[in-house]
């Protein structure tokens, strides 16, 4: 989760799509549009999964982000850029 | 002093008290439930206090290795005692496990607008979060097998606890609420 040397580039109305799959965390190479419909985001990101387009995640031909959250964070101080986050569903903290 | 409200001394409950323990705050831990001999794999509770409520188990073991005092409420969280839990709490943190529970607590801090961190694991230690509930949505329907059934993704408990330690830290130094989304191999904030 670096690489953000050239994130002042980044037009204020596109975000960074990061993704974990598979026990790996990487990045869409190229941003996209904050608004962009979650049905696009996932086929983005299936997509890139399948044929190994993001960096730091090995391609699975058959990934399937069926059940996987697409969620919208706008920048902050803390993060001078937008994100979009496709990650697994987090229900858990204190499993008894 | 900052008066914080813990709710659930398992996985990530147990280790954030264990990290918070040099920070000016008051802390209250709420849970309901006994240390089983499974929780030990995963949570910071010692072989010796299986069988006790959590809330006495961890109170103990603070006490015992760091003199850290805790007050604890050995009940569960429902409709009707959320007014007295979190009457006098500055902050509310949720370490629970599961969706109802989570909804219940967003309810609660919602109407009596309390500051509320939400700490979270998917299945299989895959993913973390620490997220503050002004950008939380429950999540439901979870697959897979809990990331604290065994031994196996304490250092990834850990690290997600640390990283709420570390929400915490800078809400209760500044008022900022800098939230973080943690995978094994490292957190954005947000």
């Amino acid at each position: 989760m670096d690489g953000h040397d050239n994130i002042q580039l980044i037009d204020p109305n596109l975000a960074r799509v990061n993704v974990t799959y598979g026990g790996q965390n990487g990045e869409l190479i190229d941003p996209v549009a904050f608004d962009a419909s979650e049905a696009d985001v996932r086929a983005w990101v299936t997509e890139a999964l399948r044929t190994g387009g993001i960096p730091g995640i090995p391609a699975s031909p058959n990934a399937d982000i069926t059940g996987y959250v697409v969620e919208r964070f706008a920048p902050t101080e803390a993060r001078a850029w937008a994100a979009i986050f496709c990650r697994p569903k987090a229900e858990f903290g204190a499993a008894r | 002093m900052l008066r914080c409200t813990i709710l659930g001394a398992g996985a990530l409950g147990s280790h954030l008290i264990l990290l918070l323990r040099n920070e000016p705050l008051e802390l209250t831990v709420i849970d309901f439930d006994h240390v089983d001999s499974k929780n030990v794999l995963s949570q910071f509770h010692p072989r010796g206090m299986v069988g006790k409520l959590k809330t006495n188990a961890i109170q103990q073991t603070m006490q015992f290795l760091y003199g850290t005092k805790l007050t604890t409420r050995p009940v569960r969280l429902n409709d009707g005692n959320c007014d007295v839990l979190f009457n006098d709490a500055g902050l509310v943190i949720d370490c629970l496990d599961n969706a109802p529970s989570r909804l219940l607590v967003q309810t609660g801090v919602r109407l009596r607008r309390i500051p509320c961190l939400h700490g979270a694991l998917a299945a299989d230690g895959a993913y973390g979060r620490a997220c503050w509930d002004e950008k939380f949505v429950v999540d439901e329907g979870a697959a897979g097998a809990p990331t604290c059934e065994d031994g196996r993704h304490l250092p990834f408990i850990a690290l997600v606890s640390a990283y709420l330690a570390r929400s915490v830290q800078e809400f209760a130094a500044t008022g900022r609420k800098v939230g973080f989304e943690v995978s094994p191999f490292g957190a954005v904030a947000t």
